[in-house]
Parts: C-alpha cells; sequence; structure tokens
C-alpha cells in the first residue's frame, strides 16, 4: 500500500446546500500536494473527507489503492496536523508523540525509542518529559509534527498548521515541513488560504472556489498561466482589463479594449476564444514597465493616485486616464533612484507590458477578490465593462 | 461627591454587619457547647466544660447515624456522579429538537422541594415492597444530587475543545479510549468537586431524607430529633465538630480548586 | 440522538450514558412524580378494598384542602411567608452581591466568597438551631435587649412566624447571593461608568443598568429561595410552635401521623404545583428561560 490518494466523484451535500462539486483528483505518492482557496470554498471539506471525520454524500476515496468507504478516522493510513494544533493539554511532550503507539498497544519501550528518534527529527531532543503549556508556538507546532508522523501514515494531511505562528517563524517552517517531507517521503496534503505557503513548498497545488477544483498544476504553471478568471485574480495579483476578441493567431491573441485601444495577450491552446466575444486581459503588476509617453504598441497612460514603498519593490495605485478604471503597478529594480524619488501622486506615466506575460481568458463571470481579505466581493459578470483590480 | 462617599461607607458596613450575620449565631452555638448549663445557652455562663463532648462520645445513637450517614452519602456518590456525568456528556452531545424537554426534565429534580422529592420516592418504591431505609434515602438523595453533578461537569465541559477528540481519532485511538485517555482527564478537577459536593449534600440532607429514612437514622435527622426532644449542649458539640469539619473540607476544596483554575488559566 | 453519542463515544459507553440518563429521568425522576399524582387522585383505602368499588379516581383529596379551615389557611399562610421570605432574602443579599462584584476589589472579593461558602456548607439544621439557640427565652437575644433596657421582659421568639422566617432567610440567602451576584459580575464596569457620567445617580443607575443586566440572577435567586423556604420542613420543625404550622408539616402528618397517603400526595402535589406556579410567574415577569436558570 502506497501513499497515493484519489477521489472518485467525490460529492459532498449538507442538507441542500453542496460544499463539494463532482470532483475527481488523483495525488501521488510521496507528493507534496496542496489546496488553496479563500474561506469557505470546500478546501477543508476535502481533508475531512480524507480523513475520514466526514463520509462522502457520493464518490469514494482511494487511499494507497483501497477503498476508504467504511473505514473509520481511527483505522485510516492519515494522520493531521490540526490548525490549532489540538496538543494534549494534560500530557507531557512524550506522552502526547507516543499517543497514537499507545493506542495501538506498543509496549513503551518500543513507543519511547520512536518518540526520541521523532523528537531528534524535528530538532527537538531534550523536551520530551516537558508538558506542552510550556513549550514557545514553534516548539508545539514541531511536537504536533512529530506525533502525527509517530504512527507512521502514509498520508499526512496539514489543515493551515502555521496560521497561528508569526510571520519570520511560519517562514522558517516552511522550509522544515519541506525537509521533514522530503526526508520522510510521506505524501502530504497541504490546506491553506495563504498562498506563499501553497506556491513555496508545494509539487502541485489544486486551487479552489465555491466547492469547485479550479485548476490542479504546478505552482509555476499556476503562475503563468492561470486556466479560469477566478486563478488569474488568487492567485498572485492581477489587473483585469475587460475587452472583446478581435483576432487570434496560435497563441496570441488581440483584443479590442474599447477606450484602451488595441491590446495583445496570450492564450494556451486550452483556452476557447471566438472572434468578438467578451474576454479578459491579466495582466500582473510586476509585468509592467514604465515606457516614455508616444511609444507605439500597447500601451496605458495613467494618472498616480497612490505610491506605497515597500522597500523591495514600489507599488503604485493608478487610474487609466482612458477609462478611469485602477491599474496596480509594481516596480522594482529597473527605476532608478532619481526615478523613484520622482513619484508623485497626480502625475502622468505610461507603462507597457509584454503580451507573452499577459494572459487572455474567456469572460466566464469569475469572482472579484477584495484586495486585502482575499474574500469574493462581486462577480465580475455584474459588472459591466471595466478594469478591475 | 459627598453623597457617593457617604454610600460607599455605607456599603462597607452593611458588609460587614452582614458578615457578623452570617457568623455571629455560628459563633454562638459553638460557644455554648463549653457552658455547663444542662440547656444550650451562652446566657448565663455557668462556668467552662468539656463534658459535652464527653456526653456525646458516649452516645451510641450519634454514632450508629453517623455510620448511616457515611453509608447513604457513599451509597448516593456511586449512584448520583455516574448520572451526572452521563447526561453532562449527553447534553454536550446531543442536539434534537427534543433537547429542550428533556433539559428542563433534568433540571425539575432542582427546582423541587425536597419534601417532594422524599415523598415521590416512598410512594413510587411502596408498590414494589421496599419502606423507607437507607436505601430509599440513597435514591432519593441521589435524584437531585445528580442533577448538581450535572451542573459541575457541564461547566467544565463547556469549555473542553473537540478538536482534541478528534486528534485522539485520528491517531488510531477508539471513542472509548479517546474518552479514557483525553476526555475523562480532563474532566477530572469538575468530577472530584462534584463528588466533595455531593457527598456534602447527602451528608446534611433533612427534608428528602426525613420522608424515606424510615426507622433509619441519619446523623442530620438524629440532631433534628435531639432539638426537639432530649435537648443538652451534647448537640453543640455535634455541631461544633461538624461545622469544623465542614471548615476543612470547604477551605481546602477551594484553595485546590483556585490552584486548578490558576494553572488551567496559564496553560491557555 | 443515539447516533451523536455512538459517533462520540462508542457503542458501549454511548448505551451506558444512555441507561444511566434514561434510568434516572424514568425511574428516580418522572415515574415517582406521576405516582405521587396517582396516589392523589386516589381514597385511602384498606388493602381489601383494592380494586374493589371504592378504588376509583377522584378528587377528594384536593377537596380536603377546600373544607378544612385550618389547612387552608397554613397553606396560604405558607404561601406569603415564602413569598416575603424571598423579598428580604434578596433585598438583603443584593447589596452584598454589587459589593462582591463591583466594589470589592479582587483580592477582597475572593475572601468574601470564601467566607460565604463556608457557612453555605455547614447543615441546614445546624444553621437553623443556632438561631433556636439566639431566639431561645432565655436566650443570648433576650438578654441583650434587656440589658439594653428595650424590653422589660424576654419575648418569645420562638412562636410566631417571625423567627421561622429569621431562620429561612438565614438559611436560603446564600441561594439568592450567589446568583446574583454572577449575574452583577458579568455586567461590564464601562456601562456603569458610563451611566454615572451620564448624569445617573446611583438608584437609577441600579434600576436601569444594573437591575436589569442581572435580572436572569435575580429570577433564580427567587426561585430555589422561594422553593426552599416553601418546601422546607426543618426551619419550621425547629424554630416555629404549634401555632405557626408550615403546610410541609400538614404533609408529614398525613404520611407519617394521620397514615394517609393519598392525602399526603394531593397535598404534595398543591405544594409542587405551588412553586411551578411561583417560578413560572418569576420567568415570566423577568422574561427568562430555564436555561438561564442552570447557569
Amino acid at each position: 500500500m502506497d501513499g497515493s490518494v484519489r477521489l472518485d466523484e467525490v460529492v459532498m451535500r449538507f442538507g441542500d446546500f453542496t460544499a463539494i462539486e463532482k470532483t475527481s483528483l488523483a495525488i501521488g505518492s510521496g507528493e507534496f500536494f496542496s489546496f488553496l482557496g479563500p474561506s469557505g470554498c470546500g478546501k477543508t471539506t476535502l481533508l475531512n473527507i480524507v480523513s475520514g471525520f466526514l463520509t462522502p454524500s457520493e464518490g469514494q476515496v482511494v487511499i494507497g489503492g483501497e477503498p476508504m468507504a467504511g473505514v473509520p478516522v481511527n483505522r485510516r493510513p492519515t494522520a493531521m496536523i490540526f490548525q490549532n494544533l489540538a496538543l494534549f493539554p494534560l500530557m507531557s511532550v512524550f506522552e502526547n508523540i507516543e499517543f497514537g503507539l499507545e493506542v495501538r498497544g506498543v509496549d513503551k519501550r518500543r513507543r519511547r525509542e520512536a518518540s526520541e528518534r521523532l523528537l531528534a527529527l524535528v530538532a527537538l531532543e531534550g523536551s520530551g518529559p516537558k508538558r506542552v503549556t510550556e513549550l514557545s508556538g514553534g516548539q508545539k507546532q514541531r511536537v504536533a509534527i512529530a506525533r502525527a508522523l509517530a504512527v507512521e501514515p502514509r498520508v499526512l494531511l496539514l489543515d493551515e498548521p502555521l496560521s497561528a505562528l508569526d510571520l519570520k517563524l511560519r517562514q522558517h517552517m516552511r522550509a522544515e515541513l519541506k525537509a521533514i517531507q522530503r526526508k520522510t517521503g510521506i505524501t502530504f496534503i497541504y490546506i491553506t488560504h495563504d498562498q506563499g505557503e501553497a506556491l513555496t513548498m508545494s509539487d502541485r497545488v489544486a486551487v479552489m472556489s465555491a466547492g469547485r477544483i479550479q485548476q490542479v498544476a504546478d505552482p509555476m504553471t499556476l503562475y503563468r498561466e492561470p486556466a479560469t478568471g477566478f486563478v488569474a485574480a488568487f492567485v498572485g495579483e492581477n489587473n483585469r482589463i475587460q475587452g472583446r476578441v478581435i483576432d487570434r493567431e496560435g497563441e496570441r491573441v488581440r483584443l479590442d479594449g474599447g477606450a484602451l485601444g488595441e491590446l495583445a495577450g496570450r492564450a494556451s491552446s486550452e483556452t476557447r476564444l471566438a472572434n468578438g466575444e467578451a474576454a479578459v486581459l491579466f495582466v500582473r503588476p510586476e509585468h509592467l514597465r514604465p515606457v516614455a509617453a508616444g511609444v507605439a504598441g500597447p500601451r496605458f497612460d495613467t494618472e498616480i493616485e497612490a505610491v506605497h514603498f515597500e522597500g523591495a519593490w514600489i507599488m503604485l495605485e493608478t487610474r487609466l486616464v482612458a477609462s478611469g478604471e485602477k491599474l496596480r503597478v509594481q516596480l522594482g529594480h529597473e527605476v532608478s533612484r532619481n526615478q523613484a524619488d520622482a513619484l508623485a501622486v497626480g502625475q502622468r506615466m505610461a507603462f507597457a507590458y509584454d503580451p507573452i506575460d499577459a494572459v487572455v481568458l474567456p469572460d466566464d463571470g469569475s469572482p472579484v477578490l477584495d484586495d486585502d481579505t482575499g474574500e469574493v466581493v462581486e462577480s465580475g459578470r455584474a459588472k459591466a465593462g471595466g478594469a478591475h483590480v | 461627591m459627598s453623597s457617593q462617599r457617604f454610600l460607599a461607607f455605607g456599603l462597607r458596613f452593611y458588609v460587614v454587619v452582614f458578615f457578623a450575620y452570617l457568623f455571629l449565631p455560628l459563633m454562638i452555638m459553638a460557644a455554648a457547647t463549653f457552658n455547663d448549663s444542662r440547656f444550650p445557652t451562652v446566657t448565663p455562663w455557668d462556668g467552662t466544660t468539656l463534658r459535652w463532648f464527653g456526653e456525646l462520645a458516649a452516645d451510641g445513637g450519634m454514632w450508629q447515624a453517623l455510620g448511616n450517614s457515611l453509608i447513604v452519602a457513599a451509597g448516593v456518590l456511586v449512584v448520583a456522579v455516574p448520572i451526572g456525568i452521563a447526561t453532562a456528556l449527553f447534553l454536550n452531545t446531543v442536539s434534537s429538537r427534543a433537547k429542550p424537554f428533556l433539559y428542563a426534565l433534568i433540571l425539575s429534580p432542582l427546582l423541587t422541594p425536597g419534601v417532594i422529592i422524599g415523598i415521590s420516592t416512598l410512594i413510587f418504591w411502596r408498590q414494589w415492597g421496599v419502606s423507607g431505609g437507607i436505601f430509599l434515602t440513597v435514591l432519593g438523595q441521589a435524584t437531585f444530587i445528580a442533577a448538581y453533578v450535572m451542573l459541575m461537569v457541564t461547566a467544565r465541559l463547556q469549555r473542553f475543545d473537540r478538536t482534541l477528540e478528534r486528534a485522539a481519532l485520528d491517531l488510531g485511538a477508539s471513542p472509548w479510549q479517546a474518552f479514557r485517555r483525553v476526555l475523562l482527564p480532563y474532566l477530572k478537577p469538575a468530577i472530584l468537586s462534584a463528588a466533595v459536593i455531593a457527598f456534602l449534600q447527602s451528608f446534611e440532607n433533612y427534608n428528602t431524607t426525613l420522608f424515606v429514612v424510615g426507622y433509619d437514622t441519619t446523623l442530620t435527622v438524629y440532631i433534628a430529633s435531639k432539638v426537639r426532644t432530649g435537648l443538652t449542649p451534647a448537640v453543640n458539640a455535634l455541631g461544633l465538630i461538624l461545622i469544623l469539619f465542614t471548615v476543612v473540607i470547604a477551605v481546602v476544596y477551594e484553595i485546590k480548586r483556585r490552584r486548578e483554575t490558576a494553572r488551567s488559566v496559564k496553560g491557555v | 440522538m443515539f447516533r451523536q453519542l455512538q459517533t462520540r463515544f462508542g457503542g458501549p459507553l454511548a448505551m451506558a450514558i444512555v441507561t444511566l440518563l434514561g434510568g434516572w429521568l424514568i425511574v428516580m425522576v418522572a415515574l415517582p412524580q406521576l405516582q405521587m399524582i396517582e396516589y392523589s387522585l386516589k381514597p385511602n383505602l384498606l388493602p381489601a378494598q383494592l380494586g374493589g368499588p371504592e378504588d376509583r379516581l377522584t378528587l377528594a383529596n384536593y377537596a380536603t384542602l377546600l373544607a378544612n379551615d385550618i389547612h387552608r389557611a397554613i397553606f396560604f399562610k405558607t404561601l406569603w411567608s415564602s413569598v416575603l421570605v424571598t423579598l428580604l432574602t434578596l433585598a438583603v443579599s443584593y447589596p452584598l452581591a454589587w459589593y462582591l462584584a463591583k466594589v470589592a476589589t479582587p483580592r477582597q472579593a475572593a475572601l468574601c466568597i470564601l467566607l460565604l461558602i463556608v457557612p453555605f456548607w455547614i447543615n441546614e439544621i445546624l444553621r437553623t438551631y443556632s438561631w433556636f439557640i439566639i431566639l431561645a427565652f432565655r436566650g443570648p437575644l433576650n438578654e441583650v435587649l434587656m440589658m439594653l433596657g428595650l424590653i422589660e421582659r424576654p419575648i418569645r421568639f420562638l412562636n410566631g412566624n417571625g423567627g421561622v422566617m429569621v431562620g429561612m432567610v438565614y438559611a436560603y440567602i446564600l441561594f439568592m447571593v450567589f446568583p446574583v451576584y454572577n449575574a452583577i459580575e458579568s455586567l461590564d464596569d464601562n456601562q456603569v461608568r458610563a451611566a454615572r457620567d451620564l448624569g445617573a445617580g446611583t438608584v437609577r443607575t441600579h434600576r436601569r443598568i444594573v437591575i436589569p443586566h442581572a435580572k436572569p440572577g435575580i429570577a433564580t435567586g427567587c426561585i430555589m429561595t422561594f422553593m426552599l423556604a416553601a418546601g422546607s420542613y426543618a426551619v419550621p420543625a425547629l424554630l416555629g410552635s404549634p401555632g405557626s404550622r408550615w403546610f410541609t408539616q400538614i404533609i408529614y402528618n398525613w404520611f407519617f401521623e394521620g397514615g394517609n397517603w393519598n392525602q399526603g400526595a394531593a397535598y404534595a402535589f398543591l405544594l409542587l404545583i405551588l412553586c411551578i406556579g411561583f417560578m413560572s410567574l418569576v420567568m415570566k415577569i423577568f422574561k427568562v428561560g430555564l436555561g438561564d436558570i442552570g447557569k
């Protein structure tokens, strides 16, 4: 029995509410696989279906080639790391880690050997006799990992385990989790709403929205070739500019941007676009570069509304002169010190992009996300025309 | 502003008077133990004596009643504590439209006068040929003491993080192992407190006991009958001993409870 | 319902829970009460008459109360006295509960609560008995009053309702203090400060802010105190006289002196109805539900 996980046409309904639409998916043994999506998208429900806390309304889960229907939580070859870690507060670190072995009837000597070995793996040698309440946040995290690994699961399920940690520690734990996964070769299924976590650690990521998997791909592909408007908006940042398809030549697509004039972008061979169809051009803020006014080719003339100095880069909030819509621009090393100093609110500036970096997708009415919270604020189709960030 | 200050002073004065009101009677009762008078009083003071303790120790009926009280209290613990825990677990787990009705039924023994619990127990068991005695006293008392246990266990159960149970299951524990190793240790302090309270409630119960005790006598019933017939300061001696005993348990219990609270606050 | 228990605790433990709960509610709570009601509707018969023509349901036992002037008077006296005890207890407890919850420092409050708990744990009989000594004809209270020259000859305190009511307030006061204290404690201090700040005086602050907030606690305290007072046997037995009998004493006499259990059951049920009636009334006045009372 290996660590592969397969979802066969899984559907989950709670009363009238469908939490998971029909989903099929295969995760390879030893893969680091993430589910990424905003809260309420159904990713935790999927995790609970794999772990056995929930029974799917339809379809089945197969782990290591064995169907899991009727196999209760405590018999599945999975272990979960909970969002709040769920360490047993009345037990010592040793007792926590050994709990899974204890309930399996493993004798005390072998339990202790296993927990010592795992404490070494998570760099917590000597902490065994401590009470878990004495540990720091990062240490608790490691104990939770060791406790889950102790039962030698084929699949480790991680439910936003880093969300309680502060930023520095979180970034450190990312590297550590990845290292542990490589060392142990266990399949990791990771749930998060934090794209940074998903992109840095995962072999593949499934982006979810409203109970549906939008795209499954490796992080680079997700970033470069989002399959849906939701993925384009949720993974990384994107400016959303509406237009109509003029024509298409291979991957290259020409768009009529209305007041913005003619625009160009790229569409993968799987994207179906008919001439004259409404479409959306996605241009990332980091792909826009300043150009002198009057240069030929697709170009956005804007007026700067706000300048945010972020250290490594500068984020500009601008407004398109032609349409009045917002456009976010990220400036990095390509601007000189003097240019950066000269940036001022009210200043006119023109930006261009390489059409290879701009993705064209049919206007599927995909939801628009709030900048700050990542929550859906409106459906793209509900609002006619214009560019959204 | 000065009227505010006057009120504040008045309140403090009131609190002092209140505690005097609370303790003075008990002190007078205790003092009367040492008065060498045939009748329990502090006025007039006929000289100091310890002889009432001796008379109490020589009172066979008292020892008999004390023994009965302890047997009853032990029986109540055995019956009421498991029922109280089970009820708390039930209320914490189940969600159903019948729950408000069940909750009312579960609370009803607390809102029913003790004499009525005694009477209904007595009547119910008569048809099975069981008459008043230690057995019925245990059942009668446990009927409402179980509800107290339920309240105390529920208070702690409501703060339990159920993810811990899920974690135990996920690590391979059976539901029984998860209960035994995770939930039960968590509930232990509340169960112990509830057991102490249940013991004391049983030990000092009068209203229910009076109807179901039959020809057996518990200590409380014995004291009450002594007060009405054959009153001597030996009753005060017994009262004093019981008060000291209760105070020690109460103080130990409170200190333990506070330490427990402090630890759990620190732990979170 | 069983499924939820089974999922959480497994089959055997779920069975144990249901058995314990069911056994308690059915055998110890519900059936005895129903049996008592049935008893109250049957005439008191000799064993030979059971199943005979006279063995039928009747309201005769309830009619007894209406016919017996003395019993009726005692019933209503019990009612009014218990109401009075409840109000007195509330009046005495409220300032203390307020002090503990909002005026005292945490250390003071902790000490006071410990001091309150100790007598609370002491036997009701002993607490009552201590007043028996104080109120005795030659007891310390009479001595003190005579020494102060307030009275010329001792008063027989233990002869009327006064002694019983004083004893009850003393015995049940903590059932009032704690719920009221808990309720006031949960009030946000800033609300009181805001009321003061807006110019409300002490009385208005309490009437408009504190008391409305403490309603569930006050209701719980009143219900418990009334129930304990109306259902008390110990206090009237120790501090009362034959002339100041309590309804519980009449019930006791039916059982153990009159030998008429059916009649006693009817009176007991009336007492229960009295308590339920009072509880419903209080819950209606204070607009609280059963859920608030368990706290």
